[in-house]
C-alpha cells in the first residue's frame, strides 16, 4: 500500500519538464530590451510621481524644457533658447520648439506648455516646485511661454529641467486638468507608454519623435521588489539592464566585479544623491559649535565608504555634489582625530570623562545601519576615551516625522534635489524665515531638524539665487564655509546612479540628471 | 425540529456575528494607522517639501479634518461599498483590491493544491509500516517544512532554480515582454479561456517558483494532520470491527479509516485558505509577486490609510466568509457534531 512507486513516477512524469523549463523561455522580441529597478510605480501621472523610478520613466516617454547633457550643461530641449529676462530677472521668455508633436499627433505648442504647468501647479504633490518661483505664466506668442517669477532666479532654467514638468497632451488630459490619471501617459518623449502596471510598463519608439529617435524597438520596465531578485534577474540574463537604485552595495559590488571581468558592461552617472548627518544645534548635547565641529573632524570618510559600501558611495566634504558650482574646494575638513581631541579637551572631555552621542539611523535602509555600526567601531578605536556613539534605528517615516520636533541629537539622512542646481541641495537644509541669533525658528532649517542658522546666512542664500557665473560660485562657497562652521550639517558620501548591461550591449548613458538613458541603450 | 431547520439557525448565529466584526476590524484598522507614528505626507515627500507644501498637501488629503470627522466620513463611504483612493496615485482602492486579490488568489490555490497533493501523499506514505522508515521520514518531512522560514526557504529556491540554473524566472507574474491576458486577473484562467499557448506558458512559469515553494511549507501541515488522524482512525473500534469482517486492509483504510481522517484535514484546509487570501507577505515580497499582501506593504510603508483601510476590511470580509462556509461544510459532513 506504498505510494512510492505512484511518487517516482509521477516525478519521472515531471523529469522531461526541465529542459523544457530551460529551453521554452520567452524570447525577448527583436530589438526590445527589459530593464529592472525596484522602484514599483503606482501612477503614471507627472501629478503623482515622486519616485525615482517614476522619474526615470517620465524621462523616457516626457521631454523637459531643458536638460542637463553628461558634463552638467544645461541645454534647450523644447525650448528653442535660453530664457530672455526682463523687468529686472522678473520675466522670463521662453521660445519654444515647432517641430514637436504629441504621441496623440497633436502639436506641442506655448498653450500646451501652459496647460502642463498650471496642471501640474493645482495637481501636483511637488507642485511647491513651481509655486515657490512663479507666480503667473501664459503663452505670449503660440511658440513662446511666459513666466513671471517672485524674484530673479539665475536656476530657472535647471529648475525647469525637471522631468516632472514635461508637457502633456491636453486633447489627452482635457477630462483630467484636475484629476489623475494613473494609468495613461501622452506626451512627446522618444518612446510612447503602450501599457502600465505597478511592475511591468511597455515602451514604444514613438515615430514622431522630433528628436534623436530610439536606438532599440522598445523597452519593457519591470520591477522586482528586492535586491537579491534584481541581482539574479541580471546575473541570469532574465534582464538586460540593471540601475542601482534599491541594490544593496555588496551586490553592486558583486555586479561591478562582473563588469571588470567583462561579463557585464558597467555605466556611472553624476551623484544626484548625498547622504549626511544632521546634528541637533540648539539644544546638549550638541549645542556648542565647539563639540559638532569635534564631530565632523571624528569622521573618518574614506574608510566608512570603504567599509560600508566597498568605496561604491564616494566620500563627500560637501553639501552641494560635484560637479555642480560651489561643490568645490570642499568646505567641510577631512578627518583629523589629533585636531578632534583637542577640541573634546577643549569641551570638558577626554579626561576621565566620555561624550555620549546618540546617533539614529533609518532601520528600513540597510547602509545606514552599517554607517552607524562602523563609525561607532572607528570612534571607538581613535577616540574611545572622549566620546562614544549609542545607535539606534528608527523607521524612515517615523523619523521624517520628528525631525521638525527635534528629537534627534544626530540622524543620518539622504537628500536627493529635484533639480540638479546647489541651491536645491542648500535651500532645503540651510533656509530659515525666522531665526533668532544661530538658532533658525522657522523655516527648512528647523524642518530639516537642525534649527541652525547665521546670521545674514538667508540673505546670502536669496542673493545666490539672482546671481550667476563665477560670482555665484564664489557665494555658493562661501555659504558652505560658513555652514561648516556652524557643523550641525556632516556630509558623509554621494551616491552615484549605476547600471550595469549583458556585454551584448553597449555601454549605457546616463544624462545630467542622472537618469539612464533608454532611447540610447542598444545591441552592439 | 429538523436538520435542516438546525443548519439554518447554525448558518443565521454565525452570520448575525459577521457586520459587528467587520466594524470592529475597521474601526481598529482605522485607529491603529493613525496612532502608529508617521503621517503620509512624510510618506509621499519625504524630506523634500517645504513646511508650506506639506500643509497644503494635507488639507488636500483631508488629513488636516479632526479624527472623528475622518472616521465618520470613512465609515460613511465603506457603508456605501466605497472604499476610497489611494493618497500616492488618486487610483481607486477598489481597483487596487481588484488587481492584487486575484493575484494573491491565484498563487494561495495553486499552493494549496500542491500542499494537498505534496502534504497528503506524504501523510499516507507512512501508513503501511507505522514507526517504520518511510513514516519517521514523513514525520520529519512534516516537522521540517513547517520549521522552515519562509523568507529563507524562498530566497534559497530563487537562487538555485532561477539564479543558478536558470530554469524559472526570478520573480515578476508575468513575462515583461509579453502582454498579459485580460479578463478576471486570474492569468492561468484567462489564458486557458484565451486559448493563448504563450501566455500559459508564460503564467506558468512564473508561478512554478512561488506556488511550489508555497506550497511546500505549507504540505507540511497536511502531512502531519493527515498522519496522525490516520493513526487514531486506524486504531479505532470501527476499523477492527471492518477487518474482522474481512475486509482487505486497502479497502478498511481507503473506505473507513481515509474519510473520517480527511474531516480535521478540511478544517485546516479552511484555516489555510482563509489565511491565504491575505496573501502569503514573504513568498509575494521574495518573488516580487504583485498580490495583495505585495500592495499592503507598500501601502503600510507609505502611510497610504485608504488602501490599508480597504485591503484589510475586504480581506477580512473574505476571511470571515470562507470560515462560514467551512464550519458550515463540517458540520454537513460531520454528523457529530452538533448545532
Amino acid at each position: 500500500m506504498t505510494s512510492r512507486p505512484p511518487l517516482l513516477k509521477a516525478l519521472a512524469a515531471l523529469l522531461p519538464l526541465v529542459p523544457c523549463l530551460t529551453g521554452c523561455q520567452p524570447p525577448h522580441p527583436a530589438g526590445q530590451l527589459v530593464v529592472a529597478n525596484k522602484s514599483s510605480l503606482g501612477s503614471v501621472d507627472p501629478a503623482d510621481i515622486t519616485t525615482i523610478g517614476g522619474l526615470q520613466l517620465l524621462s523616457a516617454v516626457g521631454d523637459p524644457l531643458y536638460a542637463a547633457n553628461a558634463q552638467g550643461h544645461l541645454q534647450p530641449r523644447l525650448a528653442a533658447a535660453l530664457p530672455q529676462l526682463s523687468a529686472g530677472g522678473r520675466i522670463a521668455r521662453i521660445p519654444l520648439r515647432r517641430d514637436v508633436r504629441f504621441h496623440d499627433g497633436t502639436r506641442f505648442d506655448a498653450s500646451a506648455m501652459v496647460f502642463s504647468l498650471e496642471r501640474f501647479r493645482a495637481l501636483a504633490k511637488m507642485g511647491y516646485l513651481l509655486d515657490d518661483r512663479i507666480s503667473g505664466l501664459r503663452a505670449s506668442g503660440p511658440y513662446e511661454l511666459e513666466l513671471q517669477l517672485k524674484r530673479p532666479y539665475s536656476a530657472l532654467p535647471a529648475l525647469l529641467s525637471s522631468i516632472s514638468l514635461t508637457p502633456l497632451s491636453p486633447t489627452a488630459y482635457r477630462q483630467h486638468r484636475t484629476s489623475s490619471l494613473p494609468d495613461r501617459f501622452v506626451g512627446t518623449g522618444p518612446y510612447r507608454l503602450v501599457s502600465s502596471t505597478p511592475q511591468q510598463q511597455t515602451l514604444l519608439p514613438f515615430s514622431g519623435y522630433w528628436g534623436t529617435p530610439a536606438r532599440n524597438s522598445g523597452i519593457h520596465l519591470v520591477t522586482l521588489s528586492n535586491s537579491t531578485a534584481l541581482f539574479g534577474a541580471l546575473v541570469s540574463g532574465e534582464v538586460d539592464v540593471l540601475t542601482s537604485s534599491g541594490l544593496e552595495s555588496d551586490q553592486q559590488r558583486a555586479l561591478a566585479q562582473r563588469a571588470a571581468s567583462g561579463r557585464l558592461v558597467e555605466a556611472i552617472g553624476p551623484a544626484g544623491e548625498i547622504g549626511y548627518l544632521t546634528l541637533l544645534s540648539d539644544r546638549a548635547p550638541l549645542a556648542s559649535p565647539l563639540l559638532r565641529r569635534a564631530v565632523a573632524l571624528s569622521l573618518d570618510r574614506p574608510l566608512i565608504s570603504e567599509r560600508v559600501t566597498y568605496g561604491i558611495r564616494a566620500p563627500l566634504r560637501s553639501l552641494v555634489p560635484p560637479p555642480l558650482a560651489g561643490s568645490a574646494p570642499p568646505a567641510w575638513p577631512i578627518y583629523n582625530p589629533r585636531q578632534a581631541r583637542t577640541l573634546y579637551r577643549q569641551a570638558g572631555y577626554c579626561q576621565g570623562q566620555r561624550l555620549t552621542l546618540p546617533l539614529t539611523f533609518r532601520s528600513n535602509v540597510p547602509a545606514d545601519r552599517l554607517f552607524a555600526l562602523t563609525w561607532k567601531a572607528q570612534l571607538q578605536r581613535d577616540l574611545g576615551d572622549c566620546v562614544q556613539l549609542e545607535i539606534s534605528g528608527m523607521e524612515s517615516t517615523t523619523a521624517y516625522r520628528q525631525l521638525e520636533k527635534g528629537a534627534f541629537p544626530m540622524i543620518l539622512l539622504d537628500w536627493s534635489a529635484d533639480y540638479p542646481d546647489p541651491d536645491s541641495y542648500l535651500a532645503p537644509m540651510l533656509g530659515c524665515s525666522r531665526s533668532s541669533g544661530n538658532r533658525c525658528l522657522e523655516g527648512n532649517a528647523a524642518a530639516a531638524g537642525s534649527f541652525w542658522s547665521a546670521p545674514g546666512l538667508q540673505a546670502e542664500l536669496e542673493a545666490s539665487e539672482s546671481q550667476s557665473g563665477g560670482q555665484r560660485r564664489e557665494l555658493l562657497q562661501r555659504i558652505q564655509r560658513r555652514a561648516a562652521a556652524g557643523a550641525a550639517y556632516i556630509p558623509v558620501w554621494q551616491v552615484a546612479p549605476r547600471a550595469w548591461a549583458q556585454p551584448r550591449l553597449q555601454r549605457p548613458v546616463f544624462d545630467g540628471s542622472g537618469r539612464l538613458v533608454l532611447q540610447a541603450l542598444r545591441v552592439r | 425540529m429538523s436538520r435542516r431547520r438546525h443548519l439554518l439557525r447554525y448558518l443565521a448565529s454565525r452570520l448575525a456575528l459577521v457586520p459587528l466584526m467587520l466594524w470592529l476590524i475597521a474601526s481598529l484598522v482605522f485607529l491603529l494607522l493613525r496612532v502608529a507614528p508617521g503621517d503620509p505626507i512624510d510618506a509621499l515627500l519625504g524630506l523634500r517639501a517645504p513646511p508650506e507644501a506639506r500643509a497644503a498637501l494635507r488639507q488636500q488629503l483631508g488629513l488636516d479634518q479632526p479624527l472623528l470627522v475622518q472616521y465618520g466620513r470613512y465609515l460613511g463611504d465603506l457603508l456605501h461599498g466605497e472604499l476610497g483612493t489611494s493618497l500616492t496615485n488618486n487610483e481607486p482602492v477598489t481597483g487596487v483590491i481588484g488587481h492584487s486579490l486575484p493575484a494573491s488568489l491565484e498563487l494561495g490555490l495553486v499552493a494549496l493544491l500542491i500542499a494537498a497533493v505534496l502534504g497528503l501523499s506524504v501523510g499516507f506514505s507512512g501508513i503501511a509500516r507505522p514507526e517504520g522508515k518511510t513514516d519517521l521520514a514523513g514525520r520529519l518531512y512534516g516537522i521540517g517544512t513547517y520549521a522552515l522560514p519562509p523568507f529563507w526557504a524562498a530566497m534559497v529556491v530563487q537562487l538555485v532554480f532561477a539564479v543558478w540554473l536558470g530554469w524559472l524566472p526570478v520573480g515578476g507574474r508575468f513575462p515583461a515582454t509579453l502582454m498579459p491576458p485580460q479578463g478576471s486577473g486570474f492569468y492561468l484562467l484567462d489564458s486557458l479561456l484565451s486559448g493563448n499557448a504563450t501566455q500559459l506558458w508564460g503564467t506558468l512559469r512564473h508561478l512554478v517558483l512561488p506556488a511550489s515553494t508555497l506550497g511546500l511549507l505549507l504540505s507540511g501541515v497536511f502531512a502531519n494532520a493527515l498522519r496522525l488522524n490516520l493513526r487514531r482512525a486506524l486504531d479505532s473500534d470501527y476499523v477492527e470491527a471492518a477487518r474482522s469482517r474481512g475486509l482487505s486492509e486497502r479497502r478498511v483504510v481507503l473506505r473507513h479509516a481515509l474519510p473520517n481522517a480527511l474531516l480535521p484535514v478540511l478544517t485546516i484546509t479552511g484555516i489555510t485558505v482563509a489565511s491565504l487570501i491575505g496573501g502569503a507577505l514573504l513568498i509575494e515580497v521574495t518573488y516580487s509577486w504583485p498580490g495583495v499582501a505585495f500592495r499592503l506593504q507598500e501601502a503600510i510603508s507609505q502611510r497610504d490609510y485608504p488602501v490599508v483601510q480597504g485591503i484589510v476590511v475586504v480581506v477580512a470580509a473574505l476571511v470571515v466568509a470562507v470560515s462560514v462556509l467551512v464550519d458550515l461544510l463540517v458540520a454537513l459532513l460531520d454528523p457529530r457534531i452538533s448545532f
